[in-house]
This record gives C-alpha cells, structure tokens and sequence, in this order.
C-alpha cells in the first residue's frame, strides 16, 4: 500500500473529480426521479399533490387491465422490425461494401431518414399512409392494387408502422456493418478462398461471426428502443389507432399520466416496463457471455 | 487505508456538492420571494398558453398591450403548440412551478382546483361585468366543491366555440337546388336527400368528384345523438347511457351516411383532413364550421354561409361549444396582477377588440358580438347561428362534464368497426357501455378521493 506515490493519489484524486459531474447527473436527473417514480408506483398519485400509499394496488389493476394487455402485445408485435431490420442492413452494408460505382450515394441516401427528425418523418409517413391519395396507395395502384387506408385499418396499422421504422433506422444499422465489415481483416478473405471456401461459406464462417459484437450491439440497443416507442405513434395515430391497435406501452403510460391524472398508475406501468427491458437486456449478455466463449 | 481514505473524502465532497446545490435552490427562492415583495414598481408575470400561429400572434400582440397600460409589468410568455400544451402543462405542475396565468381546459377544472392548482379569482372580478360576458362560458369555470356551474370563480373563458354547420352555397346554386332555411333544421331524412342530390360525377369521367358530406365521428357525432334526444351521460353525470335505442340509432344514422346512403368520400376515411381539404376544394355540400376557421374560410373558392345542425327526433337541432380557461395558479406571488390579465384578455372591451380583429375567435362581450354579427360585409352572412349556438342550443362536451376523459375516449378507441359498417350500432353500444362505465366510476371514485 505505502509504495503509492503521492503523485498517483494526486491523480486519482482528479480523476474522481472528473467523474463527479456525471455521477451527479445520474443521481440528480436518473437515480432521484427513478427512485420517486418507484415510490410514486405504490400511491394513488394524481400528479396534482395528493399522493397515498396504496400498497400494490396499482399492480393488480395492471394485470387485470385490457387497455394495458393490448399496448404490451402492441409492443412486442412491433419489435417485429428489429430482425427485418438487421438482415435488410446487414445485406445492404455487404452490397455496399463493394467496390462499386456510387458507393457513396447510397450510403448517403440510406443514412438521410436517419439524421431526419422523428416528429417530421413522421408527419410524412401519415400523408404517405393516406388511404385516398397518399403516396403509398398511388404508387401500388401503378400495379392495380387497391391499398387499404394504411393508419385507420387495425389489421395495417401495425405492419405500416413497422415498415416506416425500418425505413428510418435502416441506415444507421448499417452504417455501424460497413464499420464492422471494413475492419475484418483481409487476410481471413483470402486464406478462406485459398482454401477453396465459396461466397456463402465464406460469409458464414468468417463475416457472420466477426460482425456479431455488432449484431448484439444493434439487437440489444433496439429492444431497449423498440419497448419505449412514442412518438411515432403519437403523431401518426394520435388516439393509439383504430381499437387501440397502435398504442405502445409507453403511449398508455403518456395517457395516463397527463392526460387521466393517474401518475401513480403510470409509474407502475413504468416500472414493469423498465424491469421487463433490465431482464430482457441481462438475459441478453447472458447468452452473449456464453456464445463468445463458445467461440474462442 | 488510503485507498480508502481517498474515496472517502469524495464520497465527502460530493455531499457537500449536494448540500451547496440545494442550499442555492433555497436561497433562490427565498430571494425571489423578498423581491417581488420588496419593490412593487417592476412585477413580472408568466403566461403560458396554446395556439396556432396566427392565434399566437394575436396573443403575444394583447399581452404586449396589456404591458403598455400597465407600466412597470412584464409579462414572460411560454407558448407550444397546442398538442403539446397538456403534457407541457402537467409537467409544469408535477414540477411546482406552475405559470402565473395559464390555458386550461375546463375538464381538469375540479381536478386543478381540488388539487390546489387554480386560485379563485373571485374577490379580483368586481369590474367585470358579468351581464355582458356569455353565462354559459364563465359558468363553466364556476365551481363551489361539489358541481361545477355554480360558486367561486376559477377563471374566465379564452373564448368560446361553437360548433355550426356551414354548406356550399355556390354549390347549392349550380344544382338548383334550394338554399338550406336558416331558421328551419333539416330532417334527418331530408339532410340525406339533398345530400343524395349534390354527390355526382360533375366532369363526367365516371368517378364521383363532389359529395355531400363527410363528418368527423369525434367532433360532429354529438350533434347527431343530442338532437336525437339521447347522451353519453345521465344528469346525475354518473352513469352512461350509451345504451339507449335512441343513442344507437342516431350512431347507426351517422355510420350510414357513408356505408348505405354513400354521400360522403372514401368508406375507410374519416380523417377530418381530407374532408376538410376536400371542403376548402368545394367538393363537400355540408361541414362543420367553428369561429376559428373563419380566417381561413376568407380565402374559400365559393361563398358559403351557416345553418343549423339536422334535427333528429327531438326536432330540435344540437351541438357542442368548446371553451378553453384561462386561470391565475395557486401559487401566484402576485395574484391580482395576473387576475388582471386574465380580465384584460377575456373581458376587457380594449382586450377583446384586438384579438377580435385579429379573427381567431368570436367576441366574449356580448354587445361586441352582436355588432360583430350584425356586420354582413364579411363572411358567413349568418354568423348570428354561432351566438344562437352559444346562447340556446350549445352544449358542452361530455369529457368536460366528468373528472377525467377516459370513459369517454374509449368510445372513440374502438368505434371503427361501426364506422366501417362491420358491426351495428346497437351491438356496439350494448357492449361498450359496461366497460366505459367502469372508467367512469374509477373517475368518480378518483374525484372522491381528490376531495379530501
């Protein structure tokens, strides 16, 4: 211990300063009001002032709550997107990952609805969507299709919003592939094709796996993002849809909370929707800790 | 044990980091407080509110006024749009610091009031004149602990607005058909025939290109199940009585429109925005008309002028008026100044005259309206229907008249089938009404609860 130099406790020293502006920030603006919302779902609280404690109550009345069991399944019938959205990035950072004409150009235009604003894109969409004249619907009639009224449909309205969300995310998934891919090394390529491996065995047992931290950093951080989705929701189906077929979890929440004067209710609802991410996400590394090891 | 002592002494400092930072938010505070009761000749007053462009230019430009007659008064203005109005509101107030002078909405009035939220503003109306100011839009924000329409005042109405019907009077003309009686509503069956005789081919190609009509099922089922002698709720406002013959039928009235009389655009939509485009293109006969359209309505290819809802068995015809509160909040450091400017906006000749001129709302000074409707240079002609509406047969809201809206909106949630024509309106409403009257009486058991 005594062989510490004062030089080193100095930096330490320091070096925690550094760190305490964003420990504050967590504990003042994260830990605080989570810790207030965690007690706030054990009341009765309006939101207003009154506040009594009520035990589980809230936490009955959840599983019991239809509203609630359609916003759940809602959810996770949205997260169909995720695995879309991983194979159509994955194909297209490979395509792009050529050498070919335009490369360029099409990283850009893929990675344009990504910087885009949410709120903007989706007003868009809701024009597109239009069962009249909305692009969509024009540009299927070009086929003689006949859309449906994409947003006031409950069996489209899920599917719609889904292909919108791929739309917009797809560039960024991509963009973090083509980094993946351009940093496996080349020499792998060209052993694998000595030894006479083709395209698919190649991508198999070289690309698939040295991009797979990737894959489980995109997988991870959409399910966080896909079980907390609003404001497109908000926005293209502002009552949660046709038999509330489009309303998110979190839409529920917002409802409640500033809408119903049930900001008790809502945080319980939070919370089971911040347990249910802490488990997916620890089951998640789990799985990752052990496949990893299986690899080497 | 040094390593230790080291953490421990940030450990240290991170509390007095702590304790420093919510000793200046106390001190802060209290400063606040010394000054504003120390020197009376600079006070400031925070106004939060909604609008869209035009209305908030409009208002900015009032409480500008309202600045230069009160000299040393400055007035700090909060707006957003008006979808993010509540949840900004609500969060304001969860976060206690709730503006001087704010918008409400006279649903949340027991809630704000129970809740400690909304001063009474009483003691500081003695100028006001109340028998020039519509009875029904300060009624609304009258409130003594038990039903509201009566007792202290809690605010005073931003406006009112009712909801008329406007028609297509060009278009009317070129079909040669007879202009709707001002006077005289519609039958329900004869609201149908015209319709039927204005939604035709116009240029031939085989497509319809001009309809009669295309309601919005959220805004102008209302008028429908009201003048059809049936409600959302009893008067006891504690039970819905959606079930009654009377209220589906008027339900299944309206889903007809579309599926069986075919006099409205696409079956699937009931987006108000393409019948309201389609409206402002003139290829609706009939559409709702508020006191807010009127600027835009300026610019319309046609001439068009107001009547009366149809009237269904009641023969009476019926529709709502929105309002929107103006309040002083609870915690207020100078509350006579902000009931100040809530009277100077609402209830002031000077006040109203410039956001009247501004044409974003009807005039809450009765003898301003008047002249404002006897005024036939501008359009509609008819503009006495929305003082009659205001006056006679305008009702409020049902969401308004309860201590939350969510019994009522799951009406709304699930009403497409019906709208679609996949379900009748008797079987919708026979299963609909046990489960919104089980939020309505979470509602009321909330209201009890908030009481105490």
């Amino acid at each position: 211990m005594k062989t510490k130099s004062n030089l080193y406790r100095k930096e330490s020293y320091y070096g925690y300063l550094f760190v305490l502006a964003p420990v504050l920030g967590f504990l003042l603006f994260t830990l605080y009001p989570l810790l207030y919302s965690l007690y706030g779902s054990f009341t009765d609280w309006d939101g207003l002032g009154r506040m009594d404690f009520i035990g589980l109550a809230n936490f009955k009345e959840i599983f019991m709550d239809e509203q609630f069991h359609k916003a759940s399944f809602n959810t996770l019938f949205m997260m169909i997107g995720i695995p879309i959205e991983i194979v159509l990035a994955l194909l297209l950072a490979l395509g792009l990952n050529r050498k070919m004409f335009g490369t360029t150009t099409f990283r850009v235009v893929y990675y344009i609805p990504v910087i885009s604003s949410l709120a903007a894109i989706s007003i868009l969409w809701q024009w597109a969507y239009n069962g009249d004249y909305g692009l969509v619907n024009q540009f299927l009639a070009l086929f003689g299709i006949e859309g449906p009224n994409w947003l006031t449909d409950k069996y489209t309205v899920k599917p719609a919003l889904i292909i919108m969300m791929v739309w917009k995310n797809l560039g960024y998934s991509m963009l973090l592939y083509l980094a993946a891919l351009q940093s496996v090394p080349k020499d792998y390529y060209e052993a694998a094709s000595l030894d006479g491996a083709n395209g698919f065995q190649i991508f198999k047992h070289i690309t698939f796996p040295m991009v797979k931290p990737v894959t489980f950093f995109i997988v991870v951080t959409k399910i966080i993002g896909g079980a907390q989705i609003f404001t497109e929701i908000n926005i293209m189906t502002s009552t949660g849809g046709p038999e509330y077929s489009s309303a998110s979890v979190v839409f529920y929440v917002w409802q409640k909370a500033f809408g119903n004067l049930q900001m008790g209710y809502a945080s319980a609802m939070a919370m089971l929707l911040g347990i249910f991410i802490f488990v997916v996400t620890l089951v998640q590394f789990k799985m990752n800790e052990r496949s990893s090891r299986d690899l080497e | 044990m040094e390593k230790k002592k080291g953490l421990l002494s940030v450990f240290a400092l991170m509390m007095a980091v702590v304790v420093m930072l919510s000793a200046c938010g106390g001190k802060e505070e209290a400063g606040n407080e010394g000054g504003t009761n120390g020197k009376t000749e600079s006070q400031q007053l925070t106004f939060m509110f909604r609008g869209g462009p035009e209305e908030q230019k409009a208002y900015q430009a009032t409480v500008k006024k309202f600045e230069a007659d009160n000299p040393g008064v400055k007035v700090k203005i909060i707006t957003t749009t008006p979808d993010q109005y509540a949840t900004k509101l609500k969060a304001a107030i969860t976060g206690k610091s709730v503006p001087d002078v704010f918008y409400f909405d006279p649903g949340d009035l027991r809630a704000y009031v129970n809740g400690g939220v909304l001063k009474d503003i009483t003691e500081y109306m003695n100028d006001v004149n109340f028998d020039n100011i519509w009875k029904y839009g300060v009624d609304i924000y009258r409130y003594d602990g038990e039903t509201v329409g009566q007792g202290s005042i809690y605010g005073l109405p931003k406006d009112v607005g009712p909801f008329s019907l406007g028609y297509n009077k060009t278009m009317f003309e070129a079909a040669g058909i007879p202009l709707p009686d001002k006077d005289k509503p519609y039958t329900w069956d004869e609201f149908i025939k015209v319709n039927q005789q204005l939604t035709k081919d116009n240029n031939g190609d085989g497509k319809i290109d001009q309809y009669g009509t295309g309601f919005n099922v959220n805004w102008a089922l209302q008028a429908f199940v009201w003048s059809n002698g049936a409600d959302w709720l009893d008067e006891t406002n504690k039970k819905v009585t959606i079930d009654d013959p009377k209220f589906a039928e008027a339900l299944q009235y309206f889903a007809d429109m579309q599926n069986v009389y075919k006099i409205t655009p696409s079956i699937e939509d009931a987006a108000t925005l393409d019948t309201y485009q389609r409206w402002m293109k003139g290829e609706l006969a009939f559409f709702p008309v508020g006191p807010w359209d009127l600027a835009t309505y300026e610019t319309l290819p046609f001439d068009y002028d107001l009547i009366p809802y149809p009237a269904g068995s009641t023969g009476k015809s019926a529709t709502f008026v929105g309002s929107l509160g103006i309040g002083v909040s609870n915690n207020s450091k100078s509350p006579e100044l902000a009931a100040k400017l809530v009277t100077y906006l609402t209830a002031s000749p000077e006040g109203q005259q410039q956001l009247v001129d501004a044409k974003v709302q009807i005039p809450n000074l009765i003898d301003m309206a008047q002249t404002w409707a006897a005024n036939s240079a501008t359009k509609p002609a008819n503009k006495k229907e929305f003082l009659d509406i205001v006056q006679d047969y305008g009702k409020p809201m049902p969401n308004t008249l309860t201590y939350n809206a969510e019994w009522y909106q799951l009406f709304f949630t699930d009403i497409q089938p019906v709208l679609d024509g996949k379900m009748t309106a008797a079987d919708y409403v026979k299963s609909q009404q046990p489960k919104m009257q089980s939020l309505l009486d979470k509602a009321i058991e909330q209201e009890a609860k908030s009481k105490k």
